[in-house]
């Protein structure tokens, strides 16, 4: 990496004890922490100068934690990584969607959580605009409601679907490695390979290829890596 | 012509509607009677009868007698032989057209009055008869009259009673089906005013009928057994409350009274629903609310945990350490798989099918579960073949399955696993394996249900939720979780089987 100063994370979190521990693990860690308890200050200290990645404690039952999110990704389109007593099996999970890059689910497991933070760090060039991004009559994505629409009908991605199209997008049309998707798209405790890569975008082209047997969009360069294209009149 | 249809065409209504216009006659009706006054025989039907028989029986007797007379006058045989035998001729002749004449005039209004009752009876519309004067005719021309115009009321009665029953929808509620179903009785019965009272019958007192007032209704509104309330009216004096009336009036009443308790039950049940559904947004806030409650803490305990173990030197302190980090792992997962079983029962819990490489993924759970004194015999035989599963829900199939297998696991503390793959097309399945005392027959069959244990089994140990837990995530995930047989020389084993991605290699 060419850049060598240490990643701003912004921590917001009404437990102080967790505040305490969990600022000092990652300043360990070479990362430049600041601290917020509540929404308000978290917003103030937005006004002191934008963090690479904000972690936020999120407490379903008070959906304000929501509203907050919401807030921020309104006045600073910043990465939010959501650490929460719900996990993702919640039915309210899916409301954190369209705010949170990922989320971890307490109580974290510190390595974990680290490798998670660094997938998203490292996908910080990977901005794409959060609205449709039509590749073709066939197929539009929504990556910010992990959906697709296929033929007119609407496909649910995963988080890691998700992901692999978010990096191929944000390269549209250029040769994306097996490597560089791995990275982005798999944190490093998960110990995924290769073969994650290969077999997740099988999976992915039969959701949204009409033909998974000759893909228009997500094409493979052998040996490389893929691409995805816009189809041309692919109807 | 049959006398069925006879009626429809010589009577049509417009004929009937102006009976004394001549000039209204139908084609067919030659005779002169129809109506008395286009016969000009303004008399009573007595009186036209008895002048009928005379006309026909005596008028022919006075011709053959004048004959008779005259024919004595003349003395010549011939001659009278032959005008006797033109006489006889011709009041025969005269006696049988006035007979026709008489009969026509007579069953005229007969037939009318005949076709029009036969309308009534069955069930079509009929316009009143008008005959003049008083006699028996006039009379059952009233009669008729009266009797359609009744029936043609209660039909309309009827069709409006079934038109308004209908339209009761439980869902409407109570009051407003009591509201409405007094608008629909004071319409279809012409009534004056109408009150439904719900309650006792006799909290309503009976009306005396008062000759010249307005005739007092009433009818007491019941579902099966049970009085409901009663429907209180009135009708105009100038209207006659019948017996029909009243019948039709209870079976309105009747049906009103299934729909009020219709409605009654259906409120009974919204209301319940309603609870129901408080309640249980009440519980799953209630569970974010504890999770959160016990989460937070412990994330702080881990967190501070791990940190001391990152920073310590002294093995004792690190082993105390791990036992921290170790129960408070315990308590983490035992958490997660409470609001797991809640979130399952509630139907809200939903997987996000990834794939994972099974081997790691059981070597993962198993440090995760920081198991003392127990070894980890793991076998892969599904090299570069990847599962399909939500990582955290299949994580805490194999935390439940493998914690089992330490806990009943006995002595010799090892657990042996194989993960395999393309047994069947496409499919990895994961063989746990403890040395313990397997699973006795008794247990076999409830081993799955919530809540149990092995029967031998301490009671303190586990939530009894591990393989009731396993087995639904393992299903809703496409999978299965099986006990197998059991063999020589080892304890329980547990096979569970997801769907499966065969190696690619595409870079």
């Amino acid at each position: 990496m060419i850049e060598h100063r240490p990643r701003r994370i912004l921590l917001v979190d009404d437990d102080a004890n967790l505040l305490v521990v969990l600022s000092e693990q990652l300043r360990d860690d070479g990362y430049d922490v600041a601290t917020a308890r509540d929404g308000q200050e978290a917003l103030r200290r937005l006004d002191g100068g934008w963090p690479d990645l904000i972690l936020l404690d999120l407490m379903m039952p008070r959906i304000d934690g929501l509203a907050l999110a919401r807030e921020i990704k309104a006045y600073a389109d910043l990465p939010i990584i959501v650490l929460s007593a719900i996990d993702t099996a919640d039915s309210k999970a899916h409301l954190l969607d369209e705010v949170a890059e990922d989320y971890v689910s307490k109580p974290y497991h510190y390595p974990e959580l680290r490798a998670r933070i660094e997938r998203v760090l490292r996908r910080l060039g990977d901005r794409i605009p959060r609205q449709s991004l039509v590749l073709g009559p066939n197929l539009t994505l929504d990556l910010h409601r992990r959906s697709a629409t296929v033929a007119g009908t609407e496909v649910q991605l995963t988080p890691t679907e998700s992901r692999l199209l978010h990096t191929l997008a944000a390269n549209l049309g250029e040769i994306v490695t097996t490597e560089t998707l791995l990275a982005r798209s798999w944190a490093d405790t998960e110990e995924a390979d290769a073969s994650y890569v290969w077999v997740s975008m099988r999976r992915l082209r039969q959701k949204v290829e009409i033909d998974p047997g000759k893909p228009v969009h997500l094409l493979t360069v052998r040996g490389v890596g893929y691409r995805l294209v816009a189809g041309r009149d692919d109807a | 012509m049959t006398p069925e249809r006879e009626p429809a065409e010589r009577d049509t209504p417009a004929e009937l509607e102006t009976p004394a216009d001549g000039s209204a006659a139908g084609p067919s009706d030659t005779s002169p009677a129809t109506g008395r006054r286009r016969l000009g025989l303004d008399m009573p039907f007595r009186v036209l009868l008895t002048l009928g028989l005379i006309v026909a029986a005596v008028l022919p007797l006075a011709v053959f007698g004048i004959v008779v007379i005259a024919a004595g006058w003349e003395s010549d045989e011939r001659a009278v032989t032959s005008l006797l035998a033109l006489a006889v001729a011709g009041a025969a002749f005269f006696g049988l057209l006035a007979a026709y004449v008489v009969a026509s005039a007579l069953t005229a209004p007969l037939r009318r009055i005949t076709s029009a009752v036969e309308r009534v009876a069955a069930g079509e519309p009929s316009p009143p008869i008008h005959l003049a004067g008083d006699d028996e005719l006039a009379r059952l021309a009233e009669s008729h009259n009266r009797i359609a115009a009744d029936v043609q009321r209660r039909n309309a009665e009827l069709a409006g009673l079934l038109v308004a029953i209908a339209a009761y929808a439980p869902s409407q509620g109570v009051d407003p089906l009591v509201a409405e179903s007094e608008r629909d009785a004071r319409q279809i019965f012409g009534l004056i005013d109408c009150r439904v009272t719900l309650g006792r019958a006799d909290s309503v007192a009976v009306e005396e009928r008062i000759p010249g007032d307005p005739c007092p209704v009433r009818a007491e509104i019941r579902a099966g057994a049970e009085t409901l309330g009663v429907l209180t009216g009135h009708v105009p004096a100038t209207r006659n409350w019948e017996h029909a009336d009243q019948d039709l009036l209870e079976l309105f009443v009747s049906e009103v009274g299934v729909a009020l308790r219709n409605a009654e039950l259906f409120g009974q049940i919204e209301s319940q629903n309603a609870q129901l559904r408080e309640l249980d947004e009440a519980k799953d806030e209630f569970l974010r609310g504890v999770s959160h409650n016990l989460q937070t803490p412990l994330t702080s305990i881990r967190a501070y945990v791990e940190q001391l173990r990152s920073t310590t030197t002294d093995p004792e302190t690190d082993r105390r350490l791990a036992i921290v980090a170790e129960q408070s792992g315990r308590l983490t997962r035992l958490v997660r798989q409470l609001l797991t079983v809640t979130r399952l029962e509630a139907g809200v819990l939903h997987a996000e099918p990834e794939v994972i490489a099974m081997a790691p993924r059981v070597r993962r759970a198993w440090e995760a579960l920081n198991a003392t004194g127990a070894t980890l015999d793991l076998t892969d035989d599904a090299r570069g073949w990847l599962a399909v599963a939500d990582p955290d829900q299949l994580d805490q199939v194999l935390w439940a399955l493998l914690d089992n297998a330490v806990k009943y696991g006995g002595r010799e503390g090892k657990v042996e696993v194989a993960v395999r793959a393309g047994d069947t097309v496409d499919r990895i399945s994961v063989t746990i394996v403890d040395h313990g005392p397997g699973v006795s027959e008794a247990d076999r069959e409830r081993l799955f249900a919530r809540f149990t244990r092995g029967a031998d089994q301490p009671s303190g140990e586990g939530t009894g939720l591990g393989l009731y837990l396993s087995r639904r995530l393992l299903r809703a995930m496409g999978g299965e979780l099986l006990l197998e047989e059991a063999g020589a020389g080892r304890g329980a084993a547990f096979t569970l089987s997801l769907p499966g991605e065969p190696p690619a290699d595409e870079g």
